[in-house]
């Protein structure tokens, strides 16, 4: 009798030890990588001085940074994110526009969006000379989707 | 949830085993008493209910259930025994909610390990199942996971309906069972459950499965229950 006890107890404390797998370690939504480039030059990368940026009637991410490249997040809720790039007092605009696809990745992360047929429209080019869409998916957040030269 | 539910596991065990502790004091002293035994041993099929599901439902709304069992004694120590049940939950995660409704259907057999004294039909029983479940999934709202918070968060409501769905998962059973009165059984006992085969849905999976509770990431779940049964004598024969 007691032994079985003693086997049941066992039992209930396996059970209690492997409760929670809660963490959530995948990868989740990505945000959109830019580079900048030097126009004259489009394979050199060149840090773009006293960089400040923010979505339009949002708070900055970046501000007064010399920077090569940055990550910002895409607005989950609308199909279109417009953002403002500054540099040494001018202010270039560039909306974002794109396909939001929400996949499952596990219980404890839920869902992670992707942003499919990246686009850009609505450019002014002050400081910014030109654009190029390197990844049209943003499904990672590693390498650049979006080149900016300048 | 989980944790409501290894308690009432505990609270359950604790009560049958002092019950059990009771029942053999019982027998002992009646043993000293009464020279003439009735040496008879039951047979027969005997049919519960799992104590536990309407409990939990009273106590938690998001958790609807019923769970019928049955087993039958075909040799010796060897019982033939089944489940059957019906599950209507709903699971709260941090990124996501969803309800799962379905039923449940197991089969297998228990041996029992109790050496009872003559006359007494008590058990602590090991055992294996094999257990089949259909169901459906809805996935009622769900915020996209993305790290910080720039833009404004919004749940999204899709109200998703992924049907048709099937597990099938092998359980290691541990319980016992205690004869309270003349042929009326309360009992406990815990399943170790793991997935052989589940039909995933597109862009969601089965996180929790009727009758195997939450599937942990390597595809073990744990479901007990806490039954109160009565047998139904139709064979009772001479040792």
């Amino acid at each position: 009798m007691k032994k079985y006890i003693y086997y049941i107890l066992t039992l209930c404390f396996i059970v209690i030890s492997c409760e929670k797998d809660d963490f959530c370690v995948e990868d989740t939504t990505p945000k959109m990588v830019i580079r900048f480039y030097e126009d004259a030059n489009p394979t050199t990368i060149k840090a773009v001085s006293k960089l400040t940026v923010w979505a339009d009637g949002l708070d900055s991410i970046y501000t007064n940074q010399s920077l090569d490249s940055i990550a910002i997040p895409l607005n989950l809720y609308e199909d279109f994110t417009k953002y403002l790039f500054a540099s040494e007092e001018q202010i270039d605009t560039i909306n974002f526009t794109y396909e939001l696809n929400d996949i499952f990745v596990s219980r404890s992360c839920g869902y992670k969006t992707n942003f499919e047929n990246v686009d850009t429209t609505a450019i002014t080019k002050n400081w910014i000379k030109n654009i190029s869409i390197k990844q049209s998916i943003i499904n990672h957040d590693t390498t650049a989707h979006i080149s900016i030269f300048h | 949830m989980i944790q409501r539910h290894i308690l009432v596991f505990f609270i359950s065990l604790l009560v049958s085993s002092f019950s059990f502790a009771q029942l053999a004091q019982d027998s002992i002293t009646q043993k000293a008493t009464d020279s003439i035994q009735p040496k008879t041993e039951k047979h027969g099929l005997r049919i519960g209910v799992d104590l536990s599901k309407p409990i939990i439902s009273f106590i938690d709304e998001d958790s609807k259930g019923l769970e019928i069992l049955a087993d039958y004694r075909i040799y010796k120590n060897y019982y033939v025994a089944a489940e059957f049940g019906t599950v209507d939950k709903t699971t709260d995660e941090d990124y996501m909610n969803f309800t799962t409704k379905g039923s449940f259907f197991k089969i297998g057999a228990n041996i029992n390990l109790y050496k009872n004294w003559k006359g007494m039909s008590n058990e602590i029983f090991l055992g294996v199942r094999y257990g089949f479940s259909f169901f459906d999934q809805t996935i009622n709202s769900y915020t996209p996971n993305i790290e910080g918070t720039y833009f404004e968060e919004l749940e999204k409501t899709p109200d998703t309906k992924l049907n048709d769905l099937t597990s099938s998962w092998f359980e290691f059973v541990v319980g016992l069972k205690v004869e309270t009165y003349n042929n009326l059984y309360l009992g406990a006992s815990l399943s170790i459950n793991k997935m052989i085969n589940t039909k995933e849905p597109d862009n969601f999976q089965n996180l929790f499965v009727p009758g195997f509770n939450n599937v942990s990431l390597n595809n073990i779940g744990v479901s007990f229950n806490y039954s109160i049964s009565y047998l139904i004598p139709n064979v009772k024969k001479s040792k």
